[in-house]
């Protein structure tokens, strides 16, 4: 970690940044973007012992093939893995996710969002990074995986919105060579 | 006549407030995926003009940046955080664009490689996408008179 702090303005500015080249080529626009239509908009309440991934898949396949975005607006977890990006020694992927960091206990959620996407065969993908207390207050966040989030004793409430028209799939990434969510035109 | 003047904004005077309620509703969504090296702030802001939406709300944004530029006020004026990547993960991000401002801000949480959490306000221009980042914005209709 290597934080520094300087004066600043709050107001727009030249500042100093860095750039990034990744292994692969790069392609262009460099902003995708699709404009969609709201569909439908639930509040989800998951109760103490559900995992969470398996339980949201449920709720989705009732509304079809979507894209759609949620918040975590609170609850707590017994215990959930997440993961951090780590430098690697592969030069096609100097950075990746790490081996997960694994909590159990009690966790209090302070703040999370969630991308809806799915794959190729329409297999649902929950893209999730959250910020929450462990049981001795420690502070964390990262990368989550739903599908290793069991609720605990406060239930876990979810605010999602969801498409019509467009989604977010899944496709591999020459540049980075990730394969990532991209908004992508969807009949629904 | 400026648009904003015609839209439907209430002033509720008291006795020691004055407060303003603006009616309106969403309207359309633009989900975006950024690539490495634009700025989230920026491309916000194009998504917007490009879309033609005077105003938008963000409805859902995560994904990494290389490092973030983080700006809060203290008692002596405006101060920026820098949390060094690569690999700052985005984990929420908050804001409306246009909505009468003369600077759109978003502002947001991130954790840094260890894991460790940091919120604030975005510097425009200072924080570039490292891998990707998921991006959903709404729009905000005003009501007319």
């Amino acid at each position: 970690m290597n934080i520094s702090y300087k004066s600043g303005t709050g107001t727009p500015g030249f500042v100093e940044v860095r750039k990034f080249l990744h292994a692969g080529q790069q392609s262009y626009p460099r902003l995708l973007d699709l404009t969609a239509e709201p569909a439908e908009e639930l509040r989800i309440t998951l109760r103490s012992g559900v995992l969470v991934g398996p339980a949201l898949r449920t709720v989705l396949l009732r509304y079809g093939q979507r894209g759609g975005v949620a918040r975590l607006c609170g609850g707590s977890a017994r215990r959930l893995h997440y993961h951090r990006i780590e430098h690697t020694l592969d030069d096609q992927r100097p950075y990746d996710y790490g081996p997960p960091h694994v909590l159990a206990g009690s966790i209090t959620f302070v703040t999370g969002a969630i991308t809806l996407g799915q794959n190729q065969h329409g297999d649902i993908l929950l893209h999730c990074h959250a910020g929450f207390l462990d049981g001795d207050g420690t502070i964390h966040g990262g990368h989550v995986l739903l599908d290793t989030v069991e609720v605990g004793d406060d239930p876990l409430i979810i605010r999602l919105c969801l498409f019509s028209q467009g989604a977010f799939v899944v496709n591999s990434d020459e540049e980075t060579r990730f394969s990532l969510l991209h908004p992508t035109p969807m009949e629904s | 006549m400026t648009t904003s003047a015609l839209t439907n904004t209430l002033r509720i005077p008291t006795d020691d407030l004055d407060i303003q309620v603006q009616e309106g509703r969403l309207g359309k969504l633009v989900m975006a995926r950024l690539k490495p090296n634009e700025d989230l702030t920026e491309s916000v802001e194009a998504l917007c003009r490009q879309h033609g939406m005077a105003a938008a709300i963000v409805r859902g944004a995560i994904g990494s940046l290389i490092d973030a530029r983080l700006a809060y006020a203290s008692t002596d004026g405006w101060r920026e955080m820098h949390i060094s990547g690569p690999g700052v993960e985005i984990l929420n991000v908050f804001g409306e664009l246009g909505c009468g401002q003369a600077h759109q801000t978003l502002q947001g949480v991130v954790a840094d490689s260890d894991g460790k959490i940091f919120a604030g306000r975005f510097v425009r221009g200072g924080n570039l996408c490292f891998i990707t980042i998921e991006i959903t914005l709404q729009e905000w209709l005003p009501a007319t008179q």
